[in-house]
């Protein structure tokens, strides 16, 4: 048996699918059944594509419901209980405040800019029926991308099983689902990004079912006034959070780990580690002094 | 109350997402089920000659269903039952003008023993199954196979399902000579059947089905003095389903109608509600409504007619009279982590002023029944 491995960029980051196989056509198929897969999310859930459910939405802001289908519907009821779960901190109508915080804007908002914006933020705005979503303030923006990415690893973790695949790894830019160990039986090794080494890995973790995620503040970032600022902004201040460098967590679903790093992401270093410990299940975390939190996987000393 | 860790709720939240609403089962789940079926005594006034006793049926069920590899699940289910009572013989003309019942005499014993096996493979986005069933009494042998199949489209917002499926029945009445019964007769019977289910939204699914149904051979009742039914009966129905949940009240409604034609001249309607009503995670109470109506056959009698030739059809079989039908039913079940248990409660009662075609004649063997199931299941 064989591991194959396909590469290629979706949802604006690199994927990766490694599938072990008897031969080539079986792999080959679950990865065009995976890439394709993949890009109807892309096109779906997109904010960037003007057709998708995500524009229709975000345009009929202030103007009328849109009409949804099942698996929206049951993204959005997922996502409204993250937000609950992480006391507000986790609004998937938080993006618009991106506005304000960007590397073209070379400058700190004003407060009246924060107060026009802020009034377009806020899960408990939306109006969710049955069948139809709602925004009622014109400019709301719904963003999926926080949840679609983490799921759509799911999924293509359970169409690869489906189809006879055993032993393989997917990789959406670092929201990793594995389907069992090598085909020698031996863990996969993650590797965790160094946040501040670009290149390097601070910590290695070994997985052989399940799923890890790792969502940092070094990934995207800008600099105002000499001052660096992360892309994670608080949805109820509006400002950028300064909180933990990194944080991976292990759980049996990628969306389930994806939604409590980026949760821990968002709170304080101190309330992000108590989150996590919280939540009784494996992570690793490195706080702004590099300093090395969690029970999942290896440091790596240099 | 203590907060819930946000892990589990996520996780629990996760499991509504449609990527992990598994297809196939990835549990084994035994069943056991005992029904205890009890028809009401005719009227003494109704009965010319025989018991007034009616049927009593107990049965005991048996369900297995366990994933065989990741595409395969087996299926197992035997059913045991034992009936004892009388069943009506025929009518005659009473004295005062109205059809008395001759019902047979000493009490009638029987058991049945109904095995079916199926093996359903599990693909993508469809499941395809193969079901052998056989059924024996003392007088009857029925053998059946069925295969059908699911498939998903329109992402998973639809499903087409199509099925047929044959049976060959083999009848041999008991006491025929000193009865001068038939004494070994044979009916086929071949349908097709198609159902398309459509999810309107997250809270509504509707249902549409279609069944063909052909039989050919010995339709009669042997046991009947005089039950001369013509050997063919082509029959359909269509079907209408509903559901839908509702979020605030945690609770579901189903709405199923049923139209059924047949060739001897019957059509029918079935309104059946219920309102599967759940308290927490673990108790859910399902109040429930059917109505049945039904005109009478075309050879139809409300008495023998033991005058006509024995090749022109004639039954005073009560099944085919014209008459309508309540079941009021509740069902309770209460559900821990590996164990649902059951009870049920049903009431039938009917009567030809129910039904809907008021020139229909009346019948005295017309039933009222009692029935209690009582089932656990245990999943691992």
């Amino acid at each position: 048996m064989e591991t194959y491995q396909f590469n290629f960029q979706a949802m604006g980051c690199p994927c990766e699918l490694r599938l072990a196989a008897a031969d080539r056509s079986l792999a080959n198929e679950v990865a065009v059944i995976c890439t394709s897969e993949t890009q109807r999310f892309e096109s779906k859930y997109s904010r960037y594509l003007t057709d998708s459910v995500t524009s229709r939405v975000n345009n009929a802001s202030g103007l009328h419901p849109v009409t949804i289908d099942p698996e929206v519907a049951a993204i959005l009821d997922y996502s409204g209980v993250c937000y609950v779960q992480s006391e507000g901190l986790f609004d998937i109508t938080s993006g618009v405040l991106r506005q304000l915080w960007n590397k073209n804007m070379r400058r700190l908002p004003t407060d009246s800019e924060l107060e026009f914006y802020l009034d377009k933020v806020g899960w408990k705005k939306v109006e969710i029926s049955a069948n139809e979503v709602f925004l009622p303030i014109k400019g709301m923006q719904l963003d999926f991308g926080g949840v679609v990415k983490e799921y759509v690893a799911d999924v293509l973790a359970a169409k690869a099983r489906s189809m006879g695949i055993e032993h393989g790894l997917i990789n959406l830019g670092g929201d990793i689902c594995i389907i069992g160990p090598q085909p020698d039986g031996t863990p996969w090794s993650i590797g965790i990004t160094h946040p501040t080494e670009g290149n390097s890995a601070i910590a290695v973790i070994e997985l052989s079912e399940g799923a890890v995620t790792t969502s940092g503040g070094y990934e995207r970032y800008f600099d105002i006034d000499g001052l660096r600022y992360s892309h994670l902004i608080n949805p109820e201040t509006g400002w950028p959070v300064e909180g933990l460098l990194s944080a991976s967590v292990a759980a049996p679903t990628s969306i389930v780990a994806g939604s409590l790093t980026s949760i821990a992401l968002l709170k304080t270093p101190e309330d992000g580690i108590r989150f996590l410990e919280e939540c009784a299940t494996p992570y690793f975390a490195v706080d702004q002094q590099l300093g090395c939190h969690g029970n999942l996987g290896e440091v790596c000393h240099a | 109350m203590a907060k819930p860790n946000p892990f589990l709720a996520l996780s629990t939240a996760a499991m509504a997402l449609p990527a992990f609403a598994a297809p196939q089962p990835v549990e084994t789940i035994v069943a056991i089920k005992a029904t205890t079926y009890q028809e009401e005594d005719v009227p003494q006034r109704d009965v010319l000659a025989g018991s007034d006793e009616r049927y009593k049926i107990d049965i005991a069920q048996f369900r297995l269903l366990t994933p065989v590899g990741e595409k395969w699940s087996l299926g197992v289910d035997v059913a045991y039952e034992t009936m004892s009572g009388a069943s009506p013989w025929g009518t005659i003309m009473g004295a005062d003008g109205e059809a008395s019942l001759i019902m047979s005499g000493a009490t009638i014993r029987d058991k049945r023993t109904e095995v079916s096996l199926t093996a359903t493979h599990h693909g993508e986005s469809r499941s395809i199954s193969v079901d052998l069933a056989s059924s024996d009494e003392d007088d009857y042998e029925a053998r059946a196979v069925s295969i059908s199949g699911e498939w998903e489209m329109n992402n998973k917002l639809s499903t087409l399902s199509l099925g047929v499926s044959y049976s060959s029945d083999d009848i041999e009445p008991t006491d025929a000579l000193r009865f001068g019964r038939v004494q070994r007769e044979e009916k086929i019977s071949r349908s097709l059947s198609a159902g398309w289910a459509q999810v309107l939204n997250k809270n509504s699914v509707v249902h549409v089905g279609l069944d063909v149904t052909d039989h050919d051979g010995y339709l009669s009742d042997p046991y009947k003095l005089r039950d001369v039914r013509p050997d063919e009966k082509l029959e359909w129905a269509l079907s209408l389903k509903y559901r839908r949940y509702f979020d605030n009240q945690n609770a579901a409604l189903h709405l199923d109608y049923r139209y059924y034609n047949d060739d001897w001249g019957i059509n029918s309607h079935t309104f059946h509600t219920g309102w599967h009503q759940n308290f927490g995670d673990n108790v859910r109470v399902v109040p429930n409504v059917r109505y049945y109506s039904q005109n009478e056959a075309d050879f139809y009698r409300g008495t023998d007619d033991f005058g006509l030739a024995t090749t022109i059809n004639q039954s005073s079989d009560f099944r085919l009279s014209g008459y309508g039908a309540y079941t009021l039913g509740v069902k309770l079940i209460y559900s821990a982590l590996q164990w649902d248990v059951s009870l049920s409660i049903d009431r039938y009662i009917s009567d030809k002023s129910y039904g809907h075609d008021a020139s229909d004649q009346s019948h005295p063997a017309l039933l009222s029944f009692n029935m209690t199931s009582f089932g656990l299941n245990f999943r691992f």
